[in-house]
């Protein structure tokens, strides 16, 4: 692969920007969720194209890139967790629906 | 442009496409699928930025894990997703706000990116034992990140159980 490092990391941002605009707008709590797992994994690509790119002998970029996973899978099962104790409580998953503390 | 080249950029429009079609898609349900279809992608790139293990557990952790996770959460939350309303959402502010910090940030960091002029392709030689690499890492430099970690997954383990517990008495 000839492809410099700057194709990767652009690659790499419009995958945020998307994760982005779909955690902005979604209403579906799960959703949300999905699109904040987008953004790890756009952050995972940077990581590894780093370490790709500047340190290919050690790779410190992938053992981080494990420990990014590991966090993540914990956020996903904790907030499923919280999403679905909302669920059955109030009856809905639409964040906008979502306001009993809010002013 | 090599072969591999092309090849990597395919990837990345498929990626893009599959995770566009995440925010967009009408059904949660397809949402979720587009999102595998999204983490096979990525785990596509890591394999061409030569990070096999990564993009094995990638494949494990995200494709095998987290998206059948979230299509339990989709099944177990059925029917309490409510009919989306317009009105409240229809503001300018609300609109263009999103689409603009979305936007702005992709151009701005696709525009840093290419100052930065970070032109050189990749090296040439690349650690090929990448396993028995990041083990070693994550046992002496890491270790002790690499512990807290297991601990943060323990609590979060616990955690969901006992949030997801219904209780009754």
């Amino acid at each position: 692969m000839q492809l410099p490092l700057t194709y990767v990391l652009s690659f790499s941002a419009l995958l945020f920007g998307i994760g982005l605009y779909g955690a902005l707008t979604l209403q579906n709590a799960i959703r949300i969720l999905m699109c904040i797992e987008i953004m790890l994994n756009a952050v995972n690509v940077n990581l590894i194209a780093f370490s790709r790119y500047l340190s290919p002998l050690q790779p410190a970029g992938q053992a981080f890139v494990i420990f990014v996973m590991t966090v993540a899978a914990a956020e996903v099962a904790v907030g499923l967790a919280i999403i679905l104790m909302i669920a059955r409580r109030r009856d809905t998953i639409d964040i906008d629906r979502m306001n009993l503390l809010k002013w | 442009m090599t072969v591999s080249d092309v090849l990597f950029l395919a990837i990345c429009l498929i990626t893009l496409v599959a995770a566009w079609r995440v925010v967009v898609s009408a059904k949660v349900m397809h949402a979720a699928l587009w999102l595998g279809l999204t983490f096979f992608g990525v785990a596509a790139v890591f394999l061409m930025l030569s990070a096999d293990f990564v993009a094995a557990a990638q494949v494990l952790v995200y494709v095998g894990a987290i998206t059948v996770l979230l299509i339990f959460g989709i099944m177990l939350s059925e029917g309490t997703e409510g009919t989306p309303r317009g009105s409240e959402r229809s503001s300018l502010g609300r609109k263009v706000a999103p689409v603009g910090a979305a936007a702005g940030f992709a151009a701005l960091m696709v525009y840093l990116y290419h100052q930065a002029g970070l032109r050189q392709p990749p090296p040439a030689e690349v650690a090929t034992d990448t396993p028995r690499a990041i083990g070693t890492l994550l046992f002496s430099d890491f270790v002790i990140p690499f512990e807290v970690a297991s601990l943060v997954l323990l609590v979060g383990m616990v955690g969901a159980i006992v949030l997801a517990m219904r209780e009754e008495g």
